[in-house]
């Protein structure tokens, strides 16, 4: 196996990822370029590169991080080895990956084929029948109508669920509880799929009710050594977007551990996958597990998993990337203790989590050796629509799960944040919840455990409540004084400029 | 900047009511003496502000971060650890004025439906003139790459269709009047 070893790399991503990227190629003596774009031109992530390659420029249609032939043009300009590709954007397209590749350019992650196969949600299941993995009852390919849908669906028996076949991240999906919503369950999926992933095809499997989320870490190299660096439990799901993560779960014993890590093994074997990956599985009341999906990328929750075992997942990708051999056994890697991931995204709990735009006017976060944040954003950074709403990810670990659960409270309530509101209000009711204390969880969690998505606190309102009575008597006496200091006494805020411009 | 209350007239309490949207209410009297009286209980109630620019409320040993998110004559939004409250400051007159006209109000016969999110729509589920159930599915809404349906929040007759299949709609436009 040729060995390369990467000395520059360009990191085709932004926010935290990339500053997390940065990061780690610092520790390894490599040096980072990123893309700045005009819809960001201060963003925090600039500030941590060796390299700024401008985009600010550039009138393509296509959004930045999606312009394959503008970023490989990019890469061969400035001599770089490697492309780190973070996750969304071009993380799993397999003709970027391949791109690279006829240009002698690094793709760190799996190859090209493995990408492809394991994205085509058809070609991955085949794979895991083929290899023993179990897997949902479903089609047999794509459902090209409603009628052959329903036929598949009598068969199976409901509920069942219609997913993309390019899908990824909830979209194009969606569940039927009966014969009646067949047809429009259908024309919904596949229109969403078709908006987002340019492929309308559909297919559908039983549908599990309450399942938890059950996630393995694959780490393999180009010489065939593959191993998993155990589970992660992302049950905590709103419309199949990921909230709350934790490593390891509570639901899996030693055992299970074992038996499913080997599954996730030989799903990862079967595409010859030589970088870190994570194989999703759904998992039963009666401990039956069944193979999802496999993410051919570094995920957003990759740091719990990294918490406990003590291994740098970026670090590893790098190395897998330029062909060194594995240095871990499964023997050596060892879960120690529990770690909880908390998005903190810009949005507005109390309007169902819809997206929150704004800028940050001051933000801070808590230190501690139990505590980690990675974040995009600093003061005055502004949260746009053209990428995601994910402000901060704060991860909080323990000794035990409980101590954990009781490090987390501490620390997110140390989080200040001015300028947006954030999904924090949420993460605290998902903390003082009694389920999600005793470990029960599962996918409907939101739905069905929990009496509201946040909790009202009585005292805060009342504290709010002065707050506002004392603002209303001051300008009460600043009118009695006839004189306006329309500087302080009208106190814009960006809340306020925010609706204006609205 | 810390605010102090001058009392207008020193020989007497002034007291001002904070009324949530929920009806609760919130009762603070500033007395000659310059204590305060929360909900008819002299407590030790105070606002600060520290370096970093975040206000706070200092009550009962708790110390909250407070934000004004918008205000608009008497009417207040504040957010305080990520939730906002809305209130409406009186006077013990107006408060009185208040209770007065809401119980001689007749109650909205139509209920509006709004926008969530901004977005585009998608699908426009229903017609004018038809009924609907609390529960069912009127429209979709893309928003985010995501296509959400939108729910009636009540039974009744759809009285106006305020948007088109492809529409952009902001956040809190009115897309559907129902009549009750």
């Amino acid at each position: 196996m040729e060995k390369k070893i990467i000395k520059k790399l360009l990191i085709a991503n932004r926010g935290e990822i990339a500053i997390r990227i940065i990061e780690t190629a610092k520790k390894l003596g490599i040096e980072t370029y990123v893309i700045k774009t005009a819809k960001e031109p201060s963003a925090l992530y600039l500030k941590h590169a060796d390299v700024i390659c401008d985009f600010t420029q550039n009138t393509n249609e296509l959004p930045e991080f999606l312009d394959v032939e503008l970023i490989i043009k990019t890469a061969k300009e400035h001599k770089v080895d490697a492309i780190h590709p973070g996750y969304g954007f071009l993380a799993e397209n397999p003709y970027f990956a391949q791109c690279c590749d006829d240009e002698g350019i690094i793709f760190i992650g799996p190859s090209a084929d493995a990408i492809y196969k394991m994205g085509n949600k058809t070609i991955a299941k085949q794979l895991a029948i083929k290899h023993k993995v179990p897997l949902l009852e479903g089609s047999s390919g794509n459902v090209p109508s409603p009628k052959e849908a329903l036929k598949i669906a009598e068969k199976i028996g409901y509920p069942v669920i219609i997913k993309a076949a390019s899908g990824g991240g909830g979209r194009g999906m969606r569940i039927v509880e009966d014969a009646s919503q067949v047809e429009k369950m259908f024309h919904l999926a596949s229109n969403e799929a078709a908006k987002a992933f340019d492929d309308s095809s559909v297919f559908i499997e039983k549908y599990v009710r309450n399942p938890r989320h059950i996630e393995f870490q694959i780490l393999g190299d180009k010489h065939g050594n593959i191993i998993h660096l155990g589970e992660r439990e992302c049950s905590i799901q709103r419309k199949h977007q990921k909230l709350i993560e934790e490593s390891p779960s509570v639901a899996l014993s030693e055992e299970l551990r074992k038996i499913m890590g080997e599954q996730a093994i030989n799903i990862a074997k079967s595409v010859k996958y030589c970088s870190v990956g994570t194989v999703e599985f759904l998992l039963d009341d009666d401990m039956n597990f069944y193979f999802m999906e496999m993410n051919t990328r570094i995920q957003v929750e990759h740091p719990v998993t990294e918490t406990i075992t003590g291994i740098d997942l970026i670090e590893q990708q790098i190395k897998m990337a330029q062909g060194d051999k594995l240095s871990i056994k499964q023997e050596d890697v060892q879960l120690n203790g529990w770690a909880i991931e908390y998005r903190i995204n810009a949005e507005d709990v109390q309007a169902n989590f819809s997206p929150f735009l704004g800028t940050i006017q001051h933000i801070s976060f808590p230190k501690g050796k139990n505590v980690r944040v990675d974040t995009g954003v600093e003061d005055g950074s502004v949260i746009t629509p053209y990428y995601d709403s994910m402000v901060a990810k704060l991860i909080v670990s323990g000794e035990t799960r409980e101590k954990a659960i009781a490090n987390s409270l501490v620390a997110i309530n140390k989080v200040k944040i001015k300028g947006v509101k954030t999904t924090i209000p949420f993460c605290k009711a998902v903390i003082e919840n009694k389920d999600f204390q005793l470990g029960n969880l599962n996918t409907s969690f939101i739905d069905k455990k929990m009496d509201g998505i946040f909790n009202e606190d009585p005292d805060e309102k009342l504290m709010a409540a002065f707050f506002a009575t004392m603002d209303y008597i001051k300008d009460e006496q600043m009118d009695e004084a006839a004189y306006v200091d329309f500087e302080k006494g009208r106190n814009i805020t960006p809340w306020l400029i925010k609706r204006r411009i609205k | 900047m810390i605010l102090k209350i001058k009392n207008k007239d020193k020989k007497s309490d002034n007291k001002y009511i904070a009324l949530g949207l929920d009806k609760k209410k919130y009762e603070f009297l500033f007395k000659a003496d310059n204590t305060v009286a929360v909900n008819k209980k002299k407590s030790d109630i105070r606002i600060e502000e520290d370096d970093d620019g975040f206000t706070y409320v200092v009550w009962e040993s708790r110390r909250v971060p407070v934000e004004l998110v918008e205000k608009n004559q008497n009417r207040y939004e504040v957010l305080v650890n990520g939730i906002s409250y809305k209130f409406s400051i009186e006077s013990p007159i107006s408060y009185k004025r208040k209770k007065f006209l809401d119980k001689t109000q007749i109650q909205s016969k139509t209920e509006s439906i709004i926008a969530p999110m901004p977005g585009k729509i998608i699908d426009v589920l229903v017609e004018p003139n038809t009924h609907v159930s609390q529960g069912e599915a009127i429209l979709i809404l893309e928003a985010m790459k995501m296509q959400n349906e939108i729910l009636s929040t009540v039974t009744g007759k759809i009285k106006s269709i305020n948007i088109r299949k492809d529409d952009n709609v902001m956040k809190d436009d009115v897309l559907i009047e129902i009549e009750k």
